[in-house]
């Protein structure tokens, strides 16, 4: 009973269209004022140690060496390397695209930026060369979402901190599936453009593509540092994420030069107000699964769900469903922070690993990133071209349905996830 | 006044993004500094306790997030479910603008005065008092943080102060949404830089014109320029 009045409270203001983050908010203080004889102080002390924990501080660093490397020069020398790999073959620079987003993602954690830094300059590229618009925009705007999958991962620290999993099983977990989408993707697009016949670049040599390596293996040697730190034991996951921003400063300013001294203060603040918003999601949601917690709903709802006999498949079916239609309306943050309490025991009760409940998770948002009607990389990549919404869904589809092949695939065959760290010892 | 609380505002949390990353960073740094073996050095480094690094930065960023927040309100970043009232037509839209701007005032005003209780009960009043050499009677002293040993309520501060902060940050653009119609956002800046193949430095993707953000009165997405019932009056 509390459990609905809780939804039906949370759904209508958030309806209302005020921020996520407050309709969470106000939720909880309209039950606890009402319905319960929770001592309503307890709730402003929530609010502060809602995010008084270490691991949550790793998703500011990120977002802070994430924003050092999302200007220009890491982007364009990445796209540089890539096609000097792969753009001999069908689908040219397109494929290199790809191949850019998925380095692209391993610096940085977030998939609007990736399509932001990849598409801004591979876009107009392709254009140039003659490759349609809506096929570029297919391309960039579906393995942008590359960028939540492939760590270091803004989203899979929220997963993490909402539900105690370990973030560098979760880093390790999302390595191949990263790679296998790549591929998936890429083959859409090298099939695509093989029928349509779209231009080839001509191949280059061992000597260029070197050069071009040496050129984007500074932004690269990222991934090294945090998957690297992480595993050896080095760091703890929020001293990686704060050393690669160190880094991602130091690359950015004295090695690429592509930032000056003058502009790091902007890069600062602009990091703190994504920061800032994401955390402040975070200390709402805490406070929301602390109500659902107090009510014991998680646990009702994993017992309901047991006691009708619904197994493993089709409680996953539910969930990608249930999550696909959330990924309408929600970013994907959010999503995690408010189904994750709920969904998590469930999964736990019917022997589902947490690590790749995790990676499920990620992949589902990731579809939900590249369609209509909150489809981040879609707006984003619409800001890009100056195409219309409409006109970008119908663009993107080929890639969809590749992702869409890809999220049964990992739903249902754990290995992908879990062979990584599985391999490595870290589960 | 508005001009000096909204550069106090950017500044402090720029500063405290940096300081905690350094933070963080020197206290690595140190750990492994410390297990080198040069006579001095290791001497001179073993002396120093970094044992306050991780408090401190917790301190710091819920500050940032706090302090943050509020101005997250001033440049539009907060993220919503606005895909219905998006659709609705003007007149409509402003009105459920409107009440989602004053819901945040309200829950932000709340929780403001739910954390200022919390720290007055919690050691600020006794301070206060003793500040003032008044009698304390039997009013808390107040806990302290474990490894800086700062009294809590000067941590928790942050609570009211940033709350009641945004609280006014909601207001205030409420007050510039009725007299103008316009919802504060960042200009779409990297939309230009892309001719020169560069992005500018506050390139936000959070900041498009998608459907997690109410589109304002004067809103225009690309391409739908014909459809009558989305964009509003251009």
């Amino acid at each position: 009973m509390s459990a609905a009045i809780i939804f039906i409270i949370l759904l209508v203001l958030m309806l209302t269209g005020m921020p996520i983050s407050i309709s969470l908010g106000l939720t909880v203080l309209t039950f606890l004022f009402t319905l319960t004889q929770v001592p309503i102080e307890s709730v402003a002390l929530k609010l502060f140690t809602g995010i008084e924990k270490f691991e949550i501080m790793a998703i500011p660093f990120f977002i802070l060496a994430g924003n050092f490397l999302t200007h220009g020069g890491v982007a364009r020398r990445m796209i540089n390397f890539a096609s000097s790999m792969v753009g001999h073959w069908h689908g040219g620079l397109g494929l290199g695209g790809v191949m850019a987003c998925a380095l692209f993602a391993a610096v940085s954690g977030s998939s609007p930026a990736t399509v932001v830094a990849i598409g801004a300059i591979i876009l107009p590229a392709m254009v140039k060369q003659g490759f349609p618009k809506n096929f570029g925009a297919g391309v960039i705007t579906t393995s942008g979402a590359l960028g939540i999958l492939i760590p270091p991962s803004i989203v899979m620290v929220m997963y993490s901190v909402s539900t105690n999993t370990s973030v560098g099983a979760l880093f390790m977990a999302g390595v191949v599936p990263g790679l296998m989408l790549a591929g998936f993707l890429g083959f859409t697009t090298w099939n695509r453009a093989r029928k349509f016949g779209y231009p080839r670049l001509p191949k280059a040599t061992w000597l260029e593509r070197a050069k071009a390596f040496k050129e984007s293996a500074w932004g690269l040697f990222l991934i090294v540092v945090v998957m690297g730190g992480i595993y050896t034991g080095i760091f703890t996951p929020t001293e990686a994420a704060a050393m690669s921003a160190v880094y991602a400063f130091i690359v950015a300013v004295f090695v690429y030069k592509d930032l000056s001294m003058k502009d790091v203060p902007k890069v600062l603040l602009n990091s703190a107000n994504m920061s800032a918003m994401l955390l402040y999601i975070i200390t709402n949601a805490v406070l929301f699964s602390f109500l659902l917690t107090h009510e014991n709903i998680p646990q009702s709802m994993a017992d309901f769900m047991m006691g009708t006999g619904v197994g493993m498949i089709g409680f996953l079916i539910m969930a990608n469903i249930l999550m696909l239609i959330m990924g309408n309306f929600m970013e994907p943050s959010s999503i995690v922070l408010i189904l994750a309490p709920i969904l998590f025991p469930i999964a736990i009760a019917l022997g589902i690993d947490p690590v790749h409940f995790g990676i499920i998770m990620v992949v589902n948002m990731e579809v939900g990133m590249c369609h209509p009607p909150v489809g981040l990389n879609l707006y984003v990549a619409s800001g890009i071209t100056k195409m219309g919404i409409t006109e970008l869904t119908v663009a993107v589809w080929p890639w969809l349905l590749t992702m869409l092949v890809f999220l049964v695939l990992v739903t249902y065959v754990p290995a992908i996830s879990l062979w990584l760290p599985r391999t490595l010892g870290m589960i | 006044m508005n001009k000096f609380l909204n550069h106090l505002e950017e500044w402090l949390i720029t500063f405290l993004m940096g300081a905690a990353t350094l933070i963080i960073f020197v206290s690595v740094v140190h750990r492994y500094g410390t297990g080198i073996d040069f006579p001095l050095l290791q001497d001179w480094l073993l002396s120093i306790n970094m044992g306050w690094a991780q408090e401190l930065t917790i301190i710091m960023f819920v500050w940032m997030a706090k302090f943050g927040a509020a101005y997250g309100v001033r440049t539009g970043i907060h993220v919503g479910v606005d895909v219905l009232i998006n659709r609705l037509n003007d007149k409509n839209r402003g009105r459920f603008i409107v009440f989602g701007l004053l819901a945040g005032a309200l829950f932000t005003g709340i929780v403001g005065t739910l954390g200022a209780t919390f720290v007055l009960e919690n050691g600020a009043h006794y301070q206060i008092l003793s500040w003032l050499g008044m009698n304390t009677g039997d009013l808390y002293e107040g806990p302290t943080t474990p490894d800086l040993e700062w009294p809590t309520w000067i941590v928790y501060s942050a609570i009211p102060c940033g709350s009641y902060l945004m609280c006014f940050r909601f207001l205030q653009v409420t007050y510039s949404f009725i007299k103008t119609g316009e919802l504060p956002h960042h200009d779409h800046g990297h939309v230009d830089g892309i001719e020169e193949e560069t992005l500018p430095v506050d390139a936000n993707p959070y900041d498009m014109g998608d459907d997690l953000h109410p589109h304002d009165l004067k809103h225009k997405q690309y391409g739908e320029d014909s459809d009558a019932d989305k964009g509003g009056k251009q």
